[in-house]
């Protein structure tokens, strides 16, 4: 036997959504299989029917040698699955985490060799729930590969996780995988999808590419951009709401300045010293590990955060004098979804539009063109909560962009969003730089981070490195900008 | 300013409007449970008891004392009539709640009777048990209906009238079974009004919104506005509906004026929006939000009078009950309601809570803001 998943002409429907249609698919046992495929694509579905979570509706399924829909029990101890967000239990400690793992699976309490490869031996006593996200994204993996399972389905483990974080996730797999254990990894990262034996990418629950991945492209840039192809390509256009964008504010050489700003615990720094001066048009980027100060250092230029030590300022008017008129300069849109899921997409707009004091006989014709401007028209009295992934993102933007801020402040934009709605979302972020509009941005996405202007680097609540995306890979002396980051923070820990 | 101003505020006075009826949780609070309540006190609080047993001391021991006891003895509303030979025996079984009514005869029954001296009648005791108000009012008004109708044949026949005397014990100025419904009043829209808006702001920080909030021009201050006009509403306009119900339904007489009812709702339940944002403001997830609410609902609840009467209470609590929202709250509806108070007792319950309300929402405003870290 040498495929440890053989799948024919799989069905599952949910409703009237065809998840999986008719798909086909052999897994190779002892490799790393890539998953790769656009948001609602039928990814997660695929992994959950593989490990008998899921019944088919119609199709054929074995995995090693059983069938997960009749006898899910036999399978289900060969399998370490990971689902996107892991079940951790935030108020047990590391060590308790594990070890609450290793009695469920019925496995020895041998944890030194994990937790020292995970590197959280010094913090095996810490609450799960204080990790930072890339500690809880390796703590979840370690749990998953207690007993060595045979099989490992991850789904999307690194979402969110800075580029160090994940070289150690892929470390980890490498290094605690045996030549008879098979991987199913479904990823966003391409580059991650690049490094694997085998790639799969599916679309429209159906397989359009299975095939080793340097076939595609002989670099991850080149296996990215025939990706986006696979899955219909991406077109560059004129970006409709740059061009509909009227800059309207005061003219302001230094839109966004952040002043000594410091945010400390106790005696515990998170963010030191933090001066930034960022120039009208600039999209700056924020980047830097998990748990580093640079979401705390932005949510203190925003008006999320109050600073201990120094101000912000947004258009020279300070956040902590003035708040509510230096907010009014922002738009703002975060990773999560943040808009009201109960209320319509017109009422999104309109609640957004009115607390950004736009006056009630404007109102009217700003939230039709605004939805005009991203075709938003025709699901305007749908419930935001049941749009698809990529018009919920499309309508945060439109409600962050309504009242035609002078800056926008992008917290994680993109995290968990599929590569060709990246380059889209994207395409709009330089064209309205373009008009004038600043951009703050953070990102675990290194390709973004080659989009932006200037970057900051974050490390232990200081900037390390700032400069052009050209000028840190020079500085560290690397050709991407992931070996860059990598780097300038290996470098400063030598300090 | 000011224009901007009312258009955020009446922006989020909408919002919340349209998110507290969509929500499923908020929205069946609203609905279900009031309908709940009414149900259930149009069915428990039935002003009709059955199975009541009795203990007679008779003194009397004459043919009129036992016929009037073989009344009540073949009355369908009456189970067991117990005798007794001593007070203290009558006393036990008041005690151990093994009878709800007691009657006392005295030894003089039939001689007063039989003396028919108008202006003497024979005089016959019924005591109440004042723990359970409603239905030993109930209770006591059959036994005292029995009375009458053998008193009536007894001045036919004779010219002269029984004269029974209704005592309460435990509780002796018991009022009227009305006294439960028109708490329930002032209970259900508390308990709304808690809930609401404990989870308002806690809903919005777990699902994300509340900084986008933050991060919009609207200050603190609207957003307290709006946070707290629209669950008064709701909880004004369910308790106007509640109140409607319980004159309506169960015929309470409303014996004050309206606009004072209506103004001390208002800052009755001003006050209880306070407690319910302060509890939110500090509350991360919806659940821990609940729970805020269950513990201070259990003491306050306690500490109300609604259940044991204040002046019965520890002098050290009694002190604590001046903290307490929903122990003005209940004295005022019921006040007003049943005994139709003046303008002076109406102030005098009004100022405190007009201080609960200032301290409790001046806080969560507060908390809003140092709770962004």
């Amino acid at each position: 036997m040498i495929n440890a998943v053989e799948i024919r002409n799989l069905t599952k429907k949910f409703g009237d959504i065809t998840a999986l249609d008719g798909l086909s698919l052999n897994i190779e046992k002892g490799k790393i299989t890539g998953l790769i495929g656009a948001d609602g694509a039928g990814k997660t579905t695929l992994s959950r029917t593989i490990i008998g979570l899921l019944v088919p509706d119609a199709g054929e399924i074995s995995v090693l040698g059983f069938n997960p829909a009749t006898q899910k029990n036999d399978l289900i101890v060969h399998i370490g699955y990971m689902p996107q967000k892991f079940g951790l239990y935030e108020d047990l400690s590391v060590l308790e985490n594990l070890i609450l793992y290793a009695d469920l699976k019925d496995v020895p309490h041998d944890f030194d060799k994990m937790l020292e490869f995970t590197s959280l031996t010094t913090f095996q006593n810490r609450l799960a729930g204080d990790l930072s996200g890339g500690m809880k994204q390796k703590l979840g993996l370690a749990c998953t590969l207690l007993g060595n399972p045979a099989f490992l389905v991850l789904d999307e483990p690194s979402v969110g996780v800075d580029p160090i974080s994940r070289r150690d996730l892929m470390r980890m797999v490498r290094e605690m995988m045996g030549s008879e254990t098979t991987v199913l990894w479904s990823t966003a990262y391409l580059d991650e999808a690049h490094s694997f034996d085998t790639s799969v990418v599916i679309d429209k629950g159906k397989i359009i590419y299975d095939g080793i991945p340097s076939a595609l492209g002989a670099t991850a840039q080149e296996f990215q951009d025939k990706v986006i192809e696979l899955m219909g390509g991406y077109k560059e256009e004129e970006s409709q709401i740059a061009k509909n964008y009227r800059y309207r504010a005061a003219e302001v050489d230094l839109t966004v300045e952040a002043d000594n700003l410091a945010k400390r615990y106790g005696d515990f720094y998170a963010v030191k010293n933090n001066t930034l001066k960022i120039k009208k048009g600039e999209i700056f980027g924020l980047i830097g590990p998990n748990g580093a100060g640079k979401s705390t250092s932005f949510k203190m230029m925003c008006g999320l955060a109050r600073p201990t030590e120094g101000t912000a300022r947004i258009m020279g008017i300070d956040i902590r004098t003035d708040p509510e008129r230096a907010r009014s300069n922002l738009g703002y849109m975060a990773q999560k979804f943040s808009l009201y899921g109960t209320l319509t997409v017109e009422e999104n707009l309109e609640f957004f539009g009115a607390a950004y004091g736009i006056g009630i006989l404007d109102r009217g014709k700003r939230i039709d063109d605004i939805m005009e401007i991203f075709s938003l028209k025709e699901y305007a009295d749908q419930k935001s909560e049941d749009l698809p992934l990529g018009l919920k993102q499309r309508l945060s933007m439109a409600c962050a962009l309504i009242h035609n801020p002078p800056i926008l402040f992008l917290d994680e934009p993109t995290s968990g969003v599929d590569v060709r709605m990246r380059r889209g979302f994207w395409n709009h972020i330089t064209s309205l730089a373009k008009k004038g509009v600043t951009v703050m941005v953070t990102t675990h996405f290194m390709d973004e981070a080659e989009y932006c202007d200037r970057i900051s680097l974050f490390y232990h609540g200081e900037t390390i490195a700032i400069g052009t995306p050209a000028e840190l890979k020079e500085k560290a002396g690397a050709t991407t900008m992931e070996d860059a980051f990598i780097n300038l923070i290996k470098e400063s820990e030598k300090q | 300013m000011g224009s901007g101003f009312l258009r955020r505020v009446f922006a989020l006075i909408k919002k919340e409007f349209i998110t507290t009826w969509k929500d499923p949780k908020s929205r069946s609070i609203i609905v279900f449970l009031p309908l709940m309540q009414l149900i259930i006190f149009a069915n428990a609080a039935t002003m009709e008891v059955k199975n009541i047993d009795m203990a007679v001391l008779d003194r009397d021991k004459s043919v009129e004392s036992r016929e009037l006891i073989s009344r009540y003895e073949s009355s369908p509303r009456f189970r067991h009539i117990y005798y007794m030979d001593t007070e203290v025996e009558l006393q036990e079984k008041m005690d151990n709640q093994e009878v709800q009514i007691g009657m006392y005869i005295n030894n003089d029954f039939s001689n007063s009777i039989k003396k028919q001296n108008p202006i003497e009648p024979a005089t016959l005791l019924i005591i109440g048990d004042g723990r359970q108000t409603n239905s030993s009012a109930i209770a006591t008004g059959y036994a005292s209906q029995i009375i009458a109708e053998y008193s009536q044949e007894v001045t036919q026949r004779r010219g002269t009238a029984i004269d029974a005397i209704v005592r309460n014990w435990f509780n002796p100025n018991a009022e009227y079974q009305w006294y439960v419904l028109t708490i329930i009043v002032a209970m259900l829209s508390v308990v709304v009004t808690l809930i609401l808006t404990a989870l308002s702001v806690a809903r919005e920080r777990e699902m994300g919104t509340f900084d986008q909030l933050i991060v919009s021009p609207l200050s603190s201050f609207e957003i307290l506005l709006g946070k707290t006009i629209t669950p008064l509403v709701i909880a004004m306009g369910m308790a106007c509906l509640m109140a409607a119900a319980v004159t309506g339904i169960f015929e309470v007489p409303f014996n004050g004026s309206f606009p004072m009812f209506m103004l001390s709702m208002f800052i009755s339940l001003l006050s209880i929006v306070g407690v319910g944002l302060f509890i939110s403001s500090i509350a991360n997830t919806q659940q821990q939000a609940i729970l805020y609410v269950m513990t201070f609902m259990m003491p306050s609840m306690l500490l109300s009078g609604f259940i044991s009467p204040i002046e019965d209470m520890p002098e050290a609590l009694q002190y604590f009950t001046y903290l307490n929202p929903i122990r003005f709250f209940m004295k005022l509806t019921r006040g007003i309601f049943l005994k139709g108070i003046g303008i002076e007792e109406v102030i005098v319950n009004l100022i405190p809570l007009i201080l609960i309300a200032v301290l409790t929402l001046t806080l969560a405003a507060k908390t809003f803001k140092s709770k962004l870290e």
